[in-house]
């Protein structure tokens, strides 16, 4: 599958509605963060739950990126410092390009 | 501080019947046999899975970062390719299946710290952990507490494990949620000049590779350094 | 006893006698859109939520428990399930089991409902082998 982002590249992890599994954490939905390193293409966590965890059952492999959040965007009050980050790893189908006015 | 008051055996999780059998052993045990009995594998899968998970532990980390701390090449190519690094103080990530452990994957990343730049591991959403380096999991790591606190809170919790870092320090907190392990390689203490790595690696402990704690040159052992 | 373990003491009986305002859930009539939603939070998503300092406790594995984590890794080495169904598997335990068994008891139930659920025995199979081993293991410590 092609990779729809590149590094540096600032994105912004979908709001979708997850139900019953996914790895797709809740603080980081509707935020922005910026793609610092590429991962493996994956199957998808929501299909290996379910057993389809190889293309020939059914698996979805896609790009995963690292992306890497500022603390003070992803926290109400966050109580560190500004140059403060989180790195988490997201499926290329959670992502969208960057919002132009989302922090 | 204390959030509980089960002063009791329950501190364990154990149920005891009056007998004194652990439940929690009685069902896994019933497991086990009813697995073995039905063919989904074998009593010496069991064995060799076993053996391999008892060979683990945190000395393969330590040999990774005092080997690193030594030899800035391999300082490099640990950074580029961690899994296959490891080879090289004989750890292998396919190990004991041949292709790997269901649940640590073959795809292992090490998080340089730097003057500014501090990383520390958690994995919000289960307790994913680089068992092939680092052995098994501390049990503080595995807690729904560790897990809703560190990325949020995450210099409340490191100055709980008694480190502080200023507003010219980065925290990096990496929430390893999907198949990547890491493991932290902590910056070489000064007093360290001259030793050797297993004297190196003796100061490496498994804290400072998830990123709680920082080696110090005057860790005291049996055998510190400058005792000759 | 030491000052500080006193003042813990006193500080949890003093915070029992708070009146706690809390409808029980047992099967409502109705609920709102937002306690819906919060029902269908995925259960180990966990990051970020409130808590309290806690310890940090060191425990080395007993035989059980890492007999427990090897039994639950064959059956993935072998193919019975992966580790993500695993983890779902925790999660379906739902919320009072998931936060009130330990932590490898959660492997320990989860290995074997996948045996049930995948087919491989029944109830009645599993019900019959823990009976017989409680037997075996009670009659061993006696």
């Amino acid at each position: 599958m092609n990779r729809t982002f590149g590094i540096g590249d600032r994105v912004t992890v979908k709001n979708a509605t997850s139900m019953f599994h996914t790895r797709t954490q809740a603080y980081t939905r509707g935020k922005t963060g910026v793609v610092v390193e590429f991962r493996p293409d994956w199957v998808i966590p929501e299909d290996e739950a379910w057993g389809r965890d190889t293309p020939e059952r059914g698996g979805r492999e896609e790009p995963f990126y690292v992306v890497r959040f500022k603390q003070k965007d992803l926290w109400p009050n966050y109580t560190g410092f500004d140059v403060d980050t989180l790195e988490t790893e997201v499926a290329q189908r959670w992502l969208d390009p960057a919002k132009e006015d989302a922090k | 501080m204390t959030q509980t008051h089960d002063h009791d055996h329950d501190a364990h999780g154990a149920i005891q019947s009056s007998s004194g059998v652990n439940e929690f052993e009685v069902l896994e045990q019933a497991v086990r046999e009813l697995a073995i009995e039905k063919g989904l594998f074998s009593a010496e899968d069991h064995r060799r899975f076993s053996e391999w998970a008892e060979s683990i532990g945190p000395s393969g980390g330590s040999k990774l970062v005092a080997k690193a701390w030594v030899d800035p090449e391999f300082n490099a190519r640990l950074l580029a390719d961690g899994t296959e690094a490891c080879k090289e103080v004989a750890i292998d990530w396919l190990d004991p299946t041949g292709v790997g452990t269901p649940s640590d994957y073959t795809y292992f990343y090490v998080l340089e710290n730097t003057p500014t730049v501090h990383n520390v591991i958690v994995c919000t959403l289960c307790s994913c952990y680089p068992r092939p380096v680092l052995g098994m999991s501390p049990d503080w790591y595995r807690t729904p507490h560790y897990r809703r606190r560190l990325v949020r809170w995450p210099r409340e919790v490191l100055a709980e494990f008694g480190l502080h870092f200023g507003p010219d320090v980065e925290v990096r907190v990496h929430d390893s949620n999907q198949k990547s392990r890491f493991m932290v390689m902590p910056m070489r203490p000064d007093g360290t000049e001259g030793w050797t790595e297993e004297q190196l690696a003796a100061i490496v402990t498994r804290d400072t590779m998830i990123g709680v704690a920082q080696p110090k040159a005057d860790w005291t052992a049996t055998s510190s350094p400058s005792a000759g | 006893m030491s000052s500080s373990e006193g003042f813990d003491e006193i500080e949890y009986r003093v915070g029992n006698f708070a009146p706690v305002l809390r409808t029980p859930l047992d099967s409502p009539y109705e609920i709102s859109n937002e306690l819906f939603a919060a029902l269908r939070h995925v259960l180990h998503d966990v990051g970020g939520q409130p808590d309290l300092p806690q310890p940090y406790r060191e425990k080395v594995e007993e035989e059980w428990e890492m007999n427990a984590y090897v039994t639950c890794e064959c059956l993935g080495w072998r193919g019975v399930w992966n580790s993500e169904e695993r983890r779902r598997a925790e999660n379906d335990l739902g919320a009072t089991l998931y936060f009130g068994l330990p932590y490898y008891a959660r492997w320990a139930t989860v290995a074997a409902k996948v045996l049930i659920s995948t087919g491989q025995i029944t109830p009645d199979e599993l019900s019959a082998k823990i009976d017989e081993v409680r037997a075996r293991l009670e009659k061993k410590s006696a």
